[in-house]
């Protein structure tokens, strides 16, 4: 069956995405197989004619967000195929637009009964394994597909336990802009340092990688990743579709073990951080700390008074002025951790009493909610300036700095917004050095200033030894940072990459670098 | 004041699916406390004052402990777990029948009943009128609000009346009505549920023959059952042409 073609009309959603710029494109394309993806790049590729690849359009960067040419929406690609096990344990097959979500609630409910055994035997073991098992990267936003996750090499809140994405993919398959596959799992094609010599069903290539000492001690989605020796799927994790449409992949799945959420209040934005840090010192190992200030808590307040329903959660305590997020195991040790939080908090100015605590799923999916009303909220807002001033977007930082630096780094983020004037609130992945500052702009005139700070705060970042865009990739709205981290001289050497599997720059021009 | 509360477990709703036969998929979906049953707790935790102690009690599965759990953090002081393979298949006369028996024996002194309106899985809202009717005492439906001024006062929504009732010691009140966005309990509260015990007991020791529990103590036979269907008057639409489609089908809505 051919792909089916839709004109694109100025208000199509294929057009924008949650960065909130709007790009402009002729036809949308929406394969239904392999083939038609093939089919469609090919004719994209010798005519020249550029082609976006989009997912489900929840990217932060506009790394789906088509200027010129056609966009390919992985929407109807949207399968669970099966399941096999290898060394590593078991993993999931899939093609791309499958979400987060999907994945998650099939592994929950054991729905297995119409997938493949991709090795012997595999869905029935997964079935008679005594524990439940899940996939272990949340993005936050659990509508995203995994196919964007891969090209995007998303984290979020467990990557403190977990990894990013990139540690879950076992293999990828993909067509390159030339309408050539490539179908490789790890292991089974290794640069010769930087230097990648593979082939496809249609070509040989050669594809030489930046010189550039690609930062894995942080979380970093800057840049395409570059390392002597590297594995070819890596080479495609985070690229953000530039080098190919994925038609499926593997996943890795993880046991499962009971958890309980907790939110823990406190006075103050300086209380909650001394907090945070007494938890890290005390190794007890949360699977994910997360940050909320006071700015944080009321807007979900006023969010809550126009919308009461919003995040399904009781009020927000009257006198708090910070929260903590934290999950744990269930186990023996649970009883243990809660005497010794129980110390620190009430050190901070906290107490057990002033907390929430949820173990059953329809809570902890409450607590991620509350999680997720965060930078909802402040999307909702931001598009409400639009209908004022289209263009204003969502100006947001994403940085992540080593642990050691970011006492340092709060304090440059404070003190730079004030320079600047500019009211901003603060949330996010504490526990990986990693948070969210979010300017709340009221005009043109705030925008214009942001957009200086966050050059400043991004020098700074990469200074401290961080990444100036730690999770939600470069796209086309963050490209000055791919020359603030690897100079001219790495834009230029991922144009060669680029180009070397892209000689027509047909797939997804502009992210992270233009032509 | 002695508060009972008797509460049951029952399967998520919101989160069950159906297959494509439209046969209701139960397997993977969470149990959990039923909400009017929580409503029924929130209402007793809300005009606890100091020294009272509320108890809950649920008939149920060894599994049926963690619905308990929940109303320990939520502010219940002692739970009751009455298990008993015996006790399996009970329709509404043998379960009231069981409640009765329990709270005779073990909580003879209390001051007030709570139930919620209905379970969400079962819908009969027959347990409470029947507990109380084995009980002698008064019931109460629809109850949504309960005050205290010059003994305590039911105020029933009976959609077209509002009614405000005395109650007398022992009195039984359904609840119909709570917070929409359910309690969280504190790391506290759910440190102070881990540490009390849930008491289980049995047929034996609650005082009852087998033929007064389960499927033998029920009255209700279900003799045959088959699923029915409402039937909806479906169009189908096959025009080819979308536009031409959606024309159609805009002019039959309107
Ligand atoms: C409220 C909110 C919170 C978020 N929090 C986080 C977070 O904590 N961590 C995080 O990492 N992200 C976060 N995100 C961003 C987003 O969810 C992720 O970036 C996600 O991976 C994007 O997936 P998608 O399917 O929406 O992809 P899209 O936005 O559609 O596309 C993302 C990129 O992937 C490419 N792409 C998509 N599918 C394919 C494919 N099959 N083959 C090749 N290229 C493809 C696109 O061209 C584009 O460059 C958040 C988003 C929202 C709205």
């Amino acid at each position: 069956m051919a792909s089916v073609v839709r004109r694109a009309s100025s208000d199509s959603p294929y057009l924008r995405d949650e960065s909130k710029i709007t790009g402009d494109a002729d036809e949308i394309f929406v394969p239904e197989t392999e083939e038609d993806v093939v089919k469609t790049v090919e004719e994209h590729f010798s005519e020249g004619r550029p082609l976006t690849i989009s997912g489900m359009r929840t990217g932060m960067c506009g790394g789906c967000v088509p200027f010129g040419g056609d966009v390919l929406t992985t929407e109807r690609l949207n399968k669970i195929i099966g399941i096999g096990k290898d060394s590593n344990g078991y993993y999931v097959r899939l093609q791309p637009a499958v979400t987060v979500r999907e994945l998650n609630e099939v592994l929950r409910k054991r729905s297995y009964s119409n997938l493949q055994n991709i090795t012997e035997d595999a869905v029935g073991d997964l079935l008679n394994e005594g524990t439940d098992f899940f996939y272990p990267v949340d993005p936050t936003e659990l509508n995203s597909s995994l196919g964007g996750n891969i090209a995007a090499n998303s984290s979020g809140p467990r990557t403190l336990k977990y990894g990013p994405t990139r540690n879950w993919v076992r293999r990828i398959r993909a067509v390159l802009p030339d309408g050539g596959i490539i179908d490789v799992k790890r292991g089974d094609i290794k640069a010769d340092g930087r230097l990648f010599r593979f082939k496809t069903d249609k070509r040989e290539l050669e594809v030489p990688l930046p010189s550039y000492e690609y930062n894995m001690n942080v979380k970093n989605s800057t840049g395409i990743m570059a390392r002597d020796g590297m594995d070819i799927v890596d080479l495609f994790i985070g690229s953000e579709g530039m080098f190919g449409v994925l038609t499926e992949a593997d996943l890795y799945i993880s046991k499962w073990h009971p958890l309980i959420s907790n939110i823990f209040f406190f006075p103050d934005n300086g209380s909650a951080y001394s907090f945070v840090k007494d938890i890290q010192k005390s190794g007890m190992e949360p699977e994910f700390i997360e940050y909320f200030d006071s700015g944080s808590l009321d807007l979900i307040r006023a969010a809550r008074k126009r919308d009461p329903k919003m995040n399904q959660m009781p009020d927000v305590p009257e006198d708090a002025g910070s929260a903590v997020f934290m999950d744990f195991p269930i186990d023996g040790a649970l009883m243990r951790k809660y005497m010794e939080i129980g110390e620190l908090s009430e050190a901070n100015g906290g107490s057990l009493e002033n907390s929430w605590c949820g173990h059953e799923l329809r809570d902890r999916e409450r607590f991620f909610g509350f999680r997720h009303s965060v930078p909802q909220t402040i999307f909702e807002y931001v598009a409400g300036l639009k209908g004022e001033d289209p263009e204003i977007h969502k100006m947001g930082t994403d940085m992540s700095v080593p642990l050691d630096n970011l006492d340092r780094m709060m304090d440059i983020y404070s003190e730079t917004l004030e320079r600047y004037g500019l009211d901003h609130v603060t949330f996010g992945h504490i526990g990986n050095g990693h948070l969210h500052v979010e300017i709340i702009l009221k005009d043109m005139e705030d925008l214009e200033k942001a957009k200086n700070a966050y050059r400043e705060l991004a020098v700074k970042a990469i200074e401290l030894g961080g990444s100036p865009s730690a999770e939600h990739g470069i796209g086309k709205i963050k490209r000055e940072y791919i020359e603030l981290m690897y100079g001219n001289k790495g834009a230029e050497e991922i144009r060669r990459t680029k180009e070397a599997i892209d000689p027509k720059w047909i797939l997804c021009p502009g992210n992270m670098v233009e032509r | 004041m002695r508060f009972v509360v008797f509460v049951k477990q029952v399967p998520d709703t919101s989160s069950v699916g159906t297959d494509e036969n439209g046969n209701l998929m139960r397997e993977g979906v969470p149990s959990i406390l039923n909400p009017y049953c929580e409503f029924a707790l929130d209402m007793a935790c809300r005009v606890k004052g100091e020294g009272d102690i509320i108890s809950v009690v649920t008939m149920g599965p060894p599994q049926a402990e963690s619905a308990l759990f929940r109303c320990l953090e939520l502010g219940a002081d002692e739970a009751f777990l009455l298990t008993d393979r015996a006790f399996a298949g009970a329709d509404v006369y043998a379960t009231a029948k069981t409640l009765s028996a329990f709270l005779k024996k073990f909580i003879p002194d209390h001051d007030l009943l709570f139930c919620g309106r209905q379970a969400m899985d079962g819908d009969t809202a027959q347990v409470p009128a029947e507990l109380a009717s084995m009980m002698g005492c008064g019931q109460f439906y629809y109850t949504e609000d309960l005050v205290f001024s010059d003994g305590w006062k039911a105020v029933q929504n009976y959609y077209d009346e509002e009614r405000e009732c005395a109650l007398k010691k022992g009195d039984l009140i359904s609840v119909s009505k709570g917070e929409t966005d359910p309690r969280l309990p504190s790391v506290a509260d759910y440190i102070r549920a881990s540490g009390t015990e849930i008491k289980k007991l049995d047929r034996v020791d609650i005082g009852l023959g087998t033929f007064s529990v389960g499927l033998k103590g029920s009255k209700t036979r279900i003799t045959s059952s088959r699923p029915v269907s409402i039937s909806r008057r479906g169009i189908l639409t096959d025009g080819g042409d979308p536009t031409e489609a959606a024309k159609h089908i805009k002019g039959m809505v309107r």
